[in-house]
């Protein structure tokens, strides 16, 4: 079955890394370059996300949303670039265009930003099953139901997709047009879409009576299938990241207080 | 005192007008085989809401009378508990999968993990009941990727692990294909053996009279009749209640042969007891029916869905006037072969000729002027708020005009008995209804040829007369009508041709009394014969026997 889940298990330890590891290090990967507001810190973060992802053999699969990325960092640049507000010292210039040096700085912190935020966010979902992700929160306290939500999604949304399809060839078969000009396509877009809404709640409506059945809605205690192994690095790593965002957070605070 | 006990149960659905269940009282032992029938509409799914407490819990609603389920009442215990004593499975095996879960195993686990059942149990439980319910070399694929059958399965199982003391199924057949409700009927007839209690709602009426110990009857949300499924299926009130005896049953009572209890046999070995060796069959001829003007024609048709993998390969078929059924196994090329001759899909190799034109130079829209193709699932077309609207889209998009289209509307409302329904939303029928609704929307475009997929999945026994009645009206205006059907019974007595399906290939092409003697054929692509047939064949007819009125000519007492 198609599922929209980015997660492949492709055997190496990144994907037996704990899920909670790899949320401490998406927060210390953003939070600590932000501290120490220094661009090398988020060289040092996007380098070492870059590392993790060619040892967890998952850099391949996280160029498409790098380059993605790189279309819209583009934008910023030549926006910025070129007419930021704080704009003053020319730094080059393309024929009659001008590129200043501040917009262009505003740009790279912000295109740092995000390639590092995407990079570390990249990391967890390419090497960790929505599912467990979903589990060790519930375990850990979270709403059965929040754990539900986050887990079906990634199955349901594809089989939404999939009765579109269906529903367009209902419609076309009724003699409604869905190719050819704007106007047709708009006027297609209420019986398209209004069956999909309401299949959709039928079926969430009987899905929801269905789990009922299974004991979903109790307020007792639950048990769990599988127990999370450890990764042996599990918990110094997750220590030693909090430590590194406090460290980071002291040193904010005491530069400001000096 | 019985386990479930129920009394004077009445209750009322939220912004309703009638009673959905009036004055139920009725007591079920443990490890009895309880089958529940009755027409859609009748109250016996909410009946089986009212047992696990899903009404009035879940729906709401006006509730009267009680219901003790194991000591507890139902109306009061919350339904997670109940289910530690009632299992529910219901129709729809898609959406009775978690979609939190992609492993079998972990959907079978789901359930358990409310319960708190240590994980060792879990997997103890799984393993046997995946293994029980033969689905245990599935159990690391994904559920969505399972047939409807293997589906239902894992549905049956996720419930059976938590060990209810009693299983509630409805109808969990009647959204399968042939070979995936007899995955589902062996699996029933298995539980039955080892001696869970089990109550089963129904429309199969044949297998419900082999498996119960005794048998109610609703209608209108009333208790009937009850019994052993011999004294309520012979009634005489049976028919007049929306529900068709056995077919066995049936043909008892017109030869008079009556058990020593003067009731009627309802299962095969039954009759076989009384009547074998009593009956003697006049050889039955089979007259052709003549060939039509051709409408369609397929050349050397082939398709697939990826590269390299044919659906259909190198097919030559040809359509006239007659009306004619498709049937096979689901993945037989079925449908893939209908969305062909719709226009839907685009042959890879071969053309399709409509009345002597190719089909690749018109757009689906267009097509939709003369070829009318009825969906499945009513829901993938249905979006206004009104039916009249909602069969009024089909003619409107193809050029009548307002009158003209309110007209043919309303006559094919009329035609689906659904007439003083028009003003109502659609979302506020009842799945049957709602078919009902999809298929008169494609009739009211008055199409030359009309295509059915599966009409009578959901149908109860009024619904499908119904439809055996529109598909003469139709072909009578001259129209031609291809459907694909399960229903062998409906095949029989309602198609002059009919065109055996395996593996994207045509295996049989002829009527019904051909087609059903082709035995080697019918079994490579997994079909039974109709109810009439396989009796007829069970009591030493030589001849193809297609329906009652042929059966009961053919035959003598001796
Ligand atoms: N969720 C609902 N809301 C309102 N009315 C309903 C609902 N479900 C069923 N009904 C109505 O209750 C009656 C009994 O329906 P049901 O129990 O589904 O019958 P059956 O299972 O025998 O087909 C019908 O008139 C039906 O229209
Ligand atoms: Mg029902």
């Amino acid at each position: 079955m198609k599922s929209i889940s980015l997660y492949r298990d492709n055997g190496t330890w990144l994907c037996r890394v704990h899920p909670f590891t790899k949320l401490m290090y998406i927060a210390a990967a953003i939070i600590v370059p932000l501290l120490l507001g220094t661009l090398w810190a988020y060289a040092v973060a996007i380098a070492l996300d870059i590392a993790l992802l060619i040892s967890g053999k998952s850099l391949k699969r996280a160029r498409a949303l790098i380059i993605f990325s790189f279309t819209i960092i583009a934008t910023i640049f030549i926006i910025k670039g070129l007419f930021d507000a704080d704009n003053l010292t020319p730094l080059f210039s393309i024929g009659s265009v001008v590129f200043y040096r501040e917009g262009m700085m505003k740009a790279l912190r912000t295109g740092c930003v995000i390639i590092n935020m995407l990079l570390s966010f990249s990391i967890l979902v390419l090497t960790t099953k929505p599912e467990d992700i979903a589990d060790e929160l519930e375990r850990h306290g979270f709403s059965p139901r929040l754990s539900y939500v986050i887990s079906s999604v990634f199955s349901i949304i594809p089989q939404m997709m999939g009765t579109m399809d269906t529903i367009t060839d209902a419609q076309r078969s009724r003699g409604m047009e869905t190719e050819g000009s704007l106007i047709k396509r708009m006027k297609a877009f209420i019986p398209l879409i209004t069956p999909v809404v309401t299949s959709s709640l039928i079926n969430t409506r009987e899905r929801a009576i269905a789990l009922e059945v299974r004991g979903f809605g109790g307020k007792g205690k639950r048990s769990y299938l599988k127990e999370w192994e450890k990764h042996r690095g599990d918990k110094p790593m997750t220590i030693i990241l909090a430590l590194i965002i406090v460290s980071a957070a002291v040193w904010r605070v005491a530069t400001w207080l000096i | 005192m019985a386990y479930i006990e129920i009394k004077n149960l009445k209750y009322r659905y939220p912004k309703t007008k009638d009673l959905a269940l009036n004055g139920i009282s009725l007591s079920i032992e443990k490890g009895s085989f309880t089958g529940i029938i009755g027409k859609n509409g009748s109250g016996k799914s909410t009946l089986a809401s009212a047992i696990i407490g899903l009404v009035p819990q879940f729906y709401k609603g006006a509730y009267g009378g009680s219901v003790i389920v194991g000591g507890q009442d139902a109306a009061t215990t919350p339904v997670s508990e109940l289910s530690k004593s009632v299992g529910l499975v219901f129709q729809n095996p898609f959406n009775q999968l978690s979609g939190a879960k992609d492993r079998v195993y972990d959907e079978v686990c789901f359930g358990m993990q409310n319960f708190s059942i240590p994980p060792e149990e879990m997997r103890k439980r799984a393993d046997s009941t995946l293994e029980r319910l033969g689905i245990y070399e599935y159990r690391d694929r994904n559920p969505f990727d399972l047939s409807g059958g293997q589906m239902q399965r894992v549905a049956i199982a996720s419930i059976l692990v938590l060990q209810p003391d009693v299983l509630i199924l409805d109808e969990p057949t009647s959204q399968l294909d042939p070979a995936g409700s007899e995955e589902v009927f062996s699996v029933v007839e298995d539980l039955r053996k080892s001696g869970i209690t089990i109550i089963m709602i129904e429309q199969k009426i044949d297998k419900i009279a082999s498996y119960s110990d005794s048998i109610i009857l609703l209608d209108k949300g009333e208790v009937v009749a009850s019994g052993t499924p011999s004294e309520v299926l012979s009634s005489t009130m049976l028919e007049s209640h929306g529900v068709k005896a056995p077919a066995v049953t049936r043909i008892a009572k017109a030869l008079s042969f009556r058990k020593p209890d003067s009731s009627y046999p309802v299962t095969v070995s039954e009759a076989k007891e009384l009547m074998d060796g009593r009956l003697s069959f006049k050889e039955v001829q089979s007259t052709p029916s003549p060939k039509g003007n051709e409408v369609f024609r397929l050349e050397n048709i082939s398709f697939g869905y990826t590269p390299g993998h044919d659906v259909i390969s190198d097919l030559n078929l040809s359509f006239d006037n007659r009306p004619t059924a498709i049937i096979g196994q689901n993945g037989a090329g079925k449908t893939t072969l209908a969305k062909l001759m719709k226009g839907l899909l685009k042959p890879g190799k071969g053309r399709i000729l409509f009345k002597g034109k190719d089909t690749a130079e018109a757009t689906v829209a267009s097509l939709a002027f003369s070829i009318g193709y009825v969906f499945q699932n009513p829901d993938d077309q249905i979006f206004k708020p009104k039916v009249i609207d909602e069969v009024m889209f089909g003619p409107l998009n193809i050029g009548m005009n307002q009158k003209t289209a309110r007209e043919k509307a309303m006559a094919a409302l009329e035609m689906v008995r659904l007439g003083d329904k028009a003003e109502r939303n659609p979302y506020d029928l009842d799945l049957h209804e709602r078919k009902m609704v999809a298929l008169s929307s494609v009739i009211a475009m008055a199409p030359d040829a009309i295509i059915l997929d599966e009409p009578t999945i959901a149908q109860d026994d009024e619904g499908k007369a119904m439809i055996r009645e529109i598909i003469g009206k139709l072909s009578e205006q001259g129209m031609l009508v291809v459907s694909i059907l399960h229903d062998m019974d409906l095949v029989a007595d309602s198609f002059e041709r009919v065109i055996v399906m395996a593996g994207g290939k045509v295996l049989e092409d002829g009527n019904a009394r051909e087609v059903f003697a082709a035995s080697e054929s019918l079994e490579k692509a997994g079909l039974e014969l109709p109810h009439i047939t396989a009796l007829g064949k069970a009591l030493g007819a030589e001849s193809i026997l297609l329906d009652e009125n042929e059966f009961l000519e053919s035959v003598v007492r001796v």
